[in-house]
């Protein structure tokens, strides 16, 4: 790998490029997933190559080659040197010096996820499942599923870093049908469950199995719950669904690429401007956001990111102002502020683009029975079940899997069919408490798209509940 | 290069079992622009193999893109050690068996020869076309090289071309979006993409917003387009039927949509972006969906069509997303008699003009309701005409509403590109009319027009 990698570098420079990097990636991926009892999915893909990304003239080239060898290497290198050139670019672009760096990176695992039997897989699967069935239960769904992605990064700065990512995680998920209705309930998240890059042990710890009985009866609970009201009240959110919720309403908008509009023409833009740093009140004093690197176990966790940048924690959000913006080296030169570090690529095939690392609502106090208590009226929200925001990431909808009333500080009845919507710094300035370290959970998601053509990030988030005040529920159709 | 054809053949003789494999080759080029310059240009080369090998009642797939023979040989081991412990399945899929193949014309040469030269050249079209804005989007080109073999005898190749313009103009307080799409490059006039993205955003400087509610809409094809691709993920789905996911569960045979609605998937019209078979190596065929208005079924791939007691319709998914279901991926919804979009905006008299959607969820399957913001283009009408620009608006609607009390269609129709270029390359999209609906239901206001 690295001898393509200095053959790519190489070839570039020679070529005429002002800057060139190479990243030779191998990755495996692995899904067991069975439903009702059967076996739904069992695959196991592996991939690899590189991808040479140059500067000519202050434009971006960027070109890939399944052939990890020097000849494949040098192809792409020529490849992605031809398409800068001909493009043509802007001859400001430059890139927020960063030291040349030797380092390796390893996710700690206790259990490699490879090295657990598959048969063993399946059986987890058609356990948790079987754990699912319910009367109501239309179709019950348990996965697991396992990537290895090892990957060498060579610069002509001089970087020189080599990392292996190793992750995994899971789901089960019932779907409950009756009278025309369908609910679903899912653990611990919808779409394709949580993960986090850790060995098997991560799976282990989610107790699929033993939650299955509480998933099963909620679906066919929420067949029977009437729809939740519309009205403006105060929700008191779980940390499953405020993790989408940092996700959509603060990580996106706080792309700097998207801020400087090179993602306008698909995943949008921003409400934040490179001004705002420093001064714009995004939310209530309640509010602290961090962007972290360096989380164990996040998805977004590296050593360096795919420009070679060190992995970092940094303020994104202090006491409801923002105090940061997610970076390349290039956006970073732009602002005149930062030094890179969230470049990230899906693969060897992509050229990386600014992305979210691990973002988390930082733990305030108290429990979440002491938020729901200081709540006269108000709705309890749990775990996402649909999602959507606009492009500028200012009015969101988000729906959610479960809903309780609350009422003189207890729970009580449950609604289905229970949907939020607001506007991004309205919404967190009605902040007004966050529960405490204790109950802050980080969920992994492996579904987050940008980029044409379009990428897969992998990304974490951790919260804690969080109570917010004068909050639109119900939107109907 | 080594068709997909060929290695596909050396990927069956390796594997021991009864055995199917897809082989997908892509050579693809993307010149994204933003800022009126190119800032991404992304050249892809990568073929990969999908061995499917099923023993007895067992079944698992195995991907790699090693096409030497011994990365076929090791994706033939790992495919056999994972089937070694796969679970018995009574209704286990057998291998893909023979099949005729449509001859489909979705293969053009000077698509195919395209290169980052030609891609660029293009994009600097679209880029120059534009005066008083910038551009955004990009320009893309491929040519595809895909083959099915199974030990069953199966044995298919198709070779196909796509080329996309997409352009979003915009500036401060404005922006406009436009798109086009085929398997003929030369059909694709980027300049044209980039002046009606910019004529558009000029017309929506000063939005305003205007309050929720239930409002007469015309419905631009790429709005409709992505409605609908939403709404087939459930809907058309044959999988959700089976689950009772579907609108579609309880109401096939049902006069559910306005008479004027006529939906078919139909990936062997030229004027599509055409498949002869799909990731199963069943045929392409057209199908009806919804015919005057009466539903009359999703697509089905074979797994789905196995426990539904039908035959497959040709919407089999990649082995790795099967799980999901079948997907129409060819959508063509029949056009109407109005001449064009102002037409529309006259027989709405007063409503909302919706250009493009963004960020659609499915809040509902079951009812088909969805939610999104509009974008790039959203303006009120008055008086039946086009009138005062508007902020993005958030909608939630139930798509039967939408497609329930339909006021016109326009005669021309446009093929709307749904591929987002995930993963390996699939092009795919619907071709559809503009469309007026007496109900569109707005929750919500977002943002304003423009970066």
């Amino acid at each position: 790998m690295r001898e393509a990698c200095a053959a790519a570098v190489d070839a570039a420079l020679g070529a005429g490029a002002g800057y060139a990097d190479a990243r030779a990636v191998l990755r495996r991926s692995q899904s067991v997933a069975t439903k009702n009892g059967r076996v739904e999915t069992l695959s196991d893909a592996e991939t690899e190559g590189i991808g040479v990304r140059v500067l000519v003239g202050g434009a971006w080239g960027f070109a890939c080659d399944r052939r990890l060898t020097p000849e494949g290497a040098r192809d792409a290198a020529l490849r992605a040197h031809g398409f800068a050139a001909a493009a043509g670019g802007d001859s400001a672009r430059a890139l927020a010096p960063t030291e040349a760096r030797f380092g390796s990176y390893r996710t700690s695992v206790e259990r490699d996820p490879f090295s657990i039997p598959l048969d063993e897989k399946v059986a987890l699967c058609l356990r948790a499942e079987e754990a699912l069935r319910h009367p109501d239960v239309k179709v019950a769904e348990a996965a697991v599923r396992a990537q290895s992605e090892r990957k060498l990064f060579l610069s002509s700065d001089g970087a020189e870093v080599e990392q292996e990512l190793v992750e995994c995680g899971g789901l089960i998920e019932a779907i409950a049908v009756g009278d025309g209705l369908v609910q679903v309930r899912a653990y611990p998240s919808i779409h394709v469950g949580s993960s986090a890059q850790a060995g098997w042990e991560y799976v282990e710890s989610l107790g699929l199995e033993g939650e299955a009985p509480r998933v099963a009866e909620q679906a066919a609970a929420l067949l029977r719950a009437e729809e939740c009201p519309a009205k403006v009240t105060t929700v008191v959110i779980d940390a499953e669904q405020m993790q989408l919720q940092v996700h959509e309403s603060v990580g996106h908008p706080t792309e700097l690429d998207r801020v400087y509009g090179t993602e306008a023409a698909y995943a949008g833009t921003s409400f934040l401007s490179p001004a705002d740093l420093g001064s714009l009140r995004y939310g209530s004093e309640h509010m602290n956001i961090t962007a972290d690197s360096t989380t164990p176990g996040g998805l977004g966790s590296f050593g360096f990111d795919d420009e070679g940048v060190p992995a970092s924690r940094e303020a994104i959000v202090e006491d409801g102002v923002l105090r940061g913006f997610l970076t390349s080296r290039e956006t970073a030169t732009q602002l005149g502020h930062g030094h890179g570090g969230s470049m990230r690529a899906d693969g060897w095939a992509r050229m990386p683009l600014v992305r979210m690392t691990n973002l988390h609502l930082e733990p305030g106090s108290g429990t979440l029975e002491e938020l729901i208590s200081e709540v006269d009226d108000g709705i309890y929200l749990e775990t996402n079940r649909s999602w959507s925001i606009d492009d500028k990431r200012l009015n969101f909808q988000f729906g959610t899997q479960m809903a309780w009333e609350i009422e003189n500080g207890k729970l009580g009845r449950l609604y289905r069919d229970a949907t939020y919507t607001g506007v991004t710094p309205v919404f967190w300035g009605s902040l007004d408490r966050v529960a405490r370290p204790e109950e802050w959970v980080m969920y992994g998601l492996t579904n987050c798209g940008k980029g044409q053509p379009g990428q897969h990030a992998h990304v974490s988030h951790g919260a804690s509940p969080a109570r917010f005040r004068n909050v639109q529920v119900g939107v109907r159709s | 290069m080594t068709g997909a054809l060929e290695i596909a053949e050396r990927a069956l003789e390796h594997a021991s079992d009864e055995a199917e494999v897809y082989v997908g080759s892509e050579r693809s080029g993307f010149a994204r622009y933003a800022a009126s310059a190119v800032h991404q240009p992304t050249l892809i080369d990568d073929t990969s193999v999908h061995l499917r090998v099923v023993r007895g009642q067992r079944a698992a797939v195995a991907t790699t893109n090693r096409t030497d023979d011994a990365g076929l040989a090791e994706l033939a081991r790992r495919a056999a050690e994972m089937v070694a412990s796969a679970s018995e399945d009574p209704d286990v899929v057998p291998v893909a068996p023979p099949a005729e193949h449509p001859e489909v014309r979705a293969y053009d040469a000077e698509t195919a020869s395209l290169g980052p030269a030609d891609q660029a050249r293009l994009a600097a079209e679209a880029i120059s076309a534009v005066d008083g804005l910038e551009l955004y989007g990009y320009v893309t080109s491929a040519a595809c090289d895909s083959a099915m073999v199974s030990t069953a005898g199966l044995r298919a190749r198709q070779q196909t071309t796509d080329a996309t313009c997409l352009a979003l103009a915009a500036g401060e307080g404005a922006s406009g979006y436009a798109m086009r799409t085929s398997w003929r490059a030369g059909e694709l006039d980027p300049a044209a993409v980039a002046r009606e993205a910019a004529e558009r955003a000029e017309r929506t400087r000063g939005a305003v917003e205007v309050g929720p509610g239930r409002y007469r809409a015309v419905l631009e094809p790429y709005a409709l387009s992505e409605l609908l691709y939403y709404f087939s993920f459930d809907g058309l789905n044959g999988l959700a039927l089976l689950e009772e996911r579907s609108y579609f569960a309880g109401r096939v045979g049902e006069r559910a949509f306005d008479p004027q609605l006529t939906l078919v998937d139909d990936a062997l019209s030229e004027r599509s972006l055409p498949r002869s078979f799909d990731f199963e190596g069943t045929p392409k065929q057209r199908v009806p969906l919804i015919e005057q208005g009466v539903i009359r079924g999703p697509v089905w791939d074979r797994g789905t069509a196995a426990r539904a007691g039908r035959a497959s319709t040709g919407h089999g998914l990649p082995a790795e997303s099967r799980s999901f279901g079948a997907m129409p991926t060819n959508l063509e919804l029949a056009p109407g008699d109005a001449e064009s979009t102002e037409e529309l905006a006259e027989r709405v008299g007063d409503g909302i003009y919706v250009t493009r959607l963004h960020y659609l969820s499915v809040v509902n399957p079951r009812e088909a309701v969805i939610t999104g913001m509009t974008r790039d283009g959203t303006f009120r009408i008055r008086d039946g005409r086009v009138a005062e620009p508007l902020v993005n608006l958030r909608f939630t609607v139930a798509v039967p509403d939408v497609l329930g009390d339909v006021l016109g269609l326009t005669r021309e129709t446009v093929l709307v590109n749904q591929s987002d270029f995930y993963d390996e390359r699939w092009a795919y999209g619907n071709r559809v009319p503009a469309l007026a609906t007496a109900d569109f239901n707005v929750t919500g206001v977002g943002g304003g027009p423009g970066l």
